[in-house]
């Protein structure tokens, strides 16, 4: 039984069909990419998935239950945590206290949530920076944060919402082995959306594409971005030769 | 166990601002003792009650960033209550407030729920209306006397501590002083509670804040219910210590604007900011008041000034006085 299962799922706004029947899985082990260019419905599926956008049709089931009806802040509780592609944390906290925030779904003792939050700043690398603000940060380690946020809440699935945006490839690459680490070391789920090919190819087991709300692809990452119609979709009719037939 | 200790841990807070509020401390203590007129021991009671007042509504006006225009109507529940019980059934002061804040905590839950929907300028005008509407029914309800208020019995054995009449000002004093220091400290074990953390975390971005498994709207609901504990249980106070109440002195607007406007001059979101905002506007309220009031055509001046200090708060320093301290240490902690 997957983790996560994404069964039919449309989402339309007003008369815009941005998800249309889109299937898949994840599983309790696995990292799975979400990739597609842009405006394909990736973010919406997403949103979809975490309960911040009722779905217009279909069904999503986590850990064995149907959040379909859930909001965000239950889908979170059962352990799906996400995070955004614009992280902004709040001002009043430092960047422990919003750590902290995350671990508060779990506990309601402050020295719990602390010592989780230490926990996590130290596996990401950022321990020194608890007792900064957010903003006095630069924004490769405004992102781990955001991780540690969301990661400090326990989730068994981690949706990662574009958090290579904006990095350099050294950053890129320091990202990656991090969220190896993670899936790793402490046995979490991922699912990302991602511009940067680079990450969802060393990263993904499996690989979901989707353009203009539909699901055109999904398989390994090496065998996805030989089939044609993926190619099709990123480079477009006019580039693709008549032998690989898609006219 | 933890939330006691959390509401006697200060160690956030730098030596510097704990010898001050040691010091503020000590004289509030010996005030009685001093020297004094009448009419400064008055300020001071004054400046305790808005000082609670402050401490409520930062809860939600200043952790949670919900600006709430409306804190009167629970100032006046609680003043009625009391009022009410004492008038016609004899129930102490100590009875009567326990149940004047459960009923005004009862009545924010029916209020809060449909008015936490709104958001920003939508639900600060929806609390002004709320509460003036309550304030409109008392004005026209017998039972409580109307527009004309009521007046509390007077006992004669002075002092009164079961129903809180006192010849001397100063036991009013030493009563509210012990009811200041028992919010202050709930007000730091608050802010360092569950809740307290995921108010800030809501404050500046509710999806973020949802998708960390906060309920947005029972947290408003809840933090709104602690506000409303507060004004309430000065409110009470407030019928005890004035002997007569009236929906015009209790639930008005003015009211509702100045309990915000001295935690935001003080510095919404902050432990001190409330305190600090009260220990300005109070005697200035107090002293321009009464010195505008004797000068033929002066009064209501006071209002013009109250105006400018909104503005000059919003466009100098959005986190009042103890944001102007914070940015002069470099530092924003401590909140």
């Amino acid at each position: 039984m997957a983790l996560l299962e994404v069964r039919e799922v449309s989402k339309d706004f007003g008369g815009l069909r941005a998800n249309d029947r889109i299937s898949f899985q994840v599983g309790a082990d696995e990292v799975v990419g979400l990739i597609g260019p842009n405006g394909a419905g990736k973010t919406t599926l997403f949103n979809c998935v975490a309960g911040y956008y009722p779905v217009s049709g279909g069904q999503v089931f986590f850990d064995g239950q149907d959040i379909t009806p859930l909001k965000d802040f239950q889908v979170c509780r059962l352990g799906l945590a996400r995070t955004f592609q614009i992280f902004q944390a709040s001002g009043d906290l430092s960047v422990a206290e919003n750590v902290m925030v995350g671990a508060f779904v779990r506990t309601g003792s402050r020295r719990k949530a602390r010592a989780k939050a230490e926990e996590w700043l130290e596996f990401l690398g950022i321990a020194d920076a608890g007792g900064l603000m957010l903003s006095e940060l630069p924004v490769a380690r405004q992102k781990r944060v955001a991780l540690a946020t969301a990661l400090a809440s326990d989730p068994k699935l981690l949706l990662l919402d574009e958090v290579a945006a904006g990095l350099n490839a050294a950053e890129v690459d320091g990202l990656v082995k991090l969220l190896t680490r993670i899936h790793r070391e402490k046995g979490l789920a991922l699912l990302l959306t991602e511009h940067v090919m680079e990450m969802v190819m060393a990263l993904s087991h499996r690989v979901v594409v989707l353009e203009s709300g539909r699901k055109i692809a999904e398989g390994e990452p090496a065998q996805v971005v030989k089939d044609p119609e993926v190619i099709r979709a990123y480079l477009g009719d006019h580039l693709v030769s008549g032998e690989n037939g898609h006219a | 166990m933890e939330a006691i200790r959390n509401a006697f841990d200060f160690s956030d807070f730098p030596r510097l601002d704990m010898t001050v509020a040691g010091a503020a401390l000590v004289f509030l203590l010996a005030f009685p003792a001093l020297p004094h007129s009448s009419f400064a021991m008055a300020t001071m009671i004054q400046f305790l009650m808005f000082s609670l007042y402050g401490m409520g509504w930062n809860t939600i006006g200043g952790y949670a960033g919900q600006v709430d225009l409306g804190k009167a109507q629970y100032v006046g529940i609680g003043a009625y209550t009391t009022a009410v019980m004492m008038v016609r059934w004899d129930v102490p002061f100590w009875v009567s407030m326990p149940v004047g804040m459960a009923l005004a905590v009862g009545w924010s839950f029916i209020i809060g729920y449909p008015l936490f929907k709104l958001k920003g300028h939508y639900f600060a005008i929806a609390t002004i209306a709320t509460s003036l509407v309550l304030k409109d029914l008392f004005e026209v309800w017998d039972f409580v006397g109307g527009a004309k208020g009521l007046e509390l019995p007077l006992r004669g054995n002075f002092p009164d501590f079961l129903y809180l009449q006192f010849r001397e000002d100063y036991y009013y004093f030493y009563i509210l002083l012990a009811m200041f220091l028992a919010g202050l400290l709930f007000i730091n074990g608050f802010r360092h509670s569950r809740l307290g953390y995921q108010l800030r975390a809501i404050k500046d971005n509710e999806d973020v804040a949802r998708s960390l498994g906060i309920n947005v709207h029972w947290c408003k609901i809840k933090a709104y219910a602690v506000a409303t504990a507060y004004v309430a249980m000065v409110g009470s106070f407030h019928a005890c210590y004035n002997f007569n109440i009236e929906p015009e002195d209790t639930m008005s607007l003015d009211l509702s604007v100045l309990i915000a406007m001295m935690a935001m001059l003080g510095g919404a979101g902050s432990l001190w900011g409330p305190i600090i905002g009260a220990s300005i506007l109070v005697p200035m309220r107090s002293y321009l008041g009464s010195w505008l009031g004797g000068q033929a055509g002066l009064a209501g001046l006071d209002l013009v000034i109250y105006g400018a200090i909104i503005m000059l708060i919003a466009a100098v320093q959005p986190r009042g006085v103890w944001g102007m301290v914070e940015a002069v240490r470099g530092r924003r902690r401590g909140v």
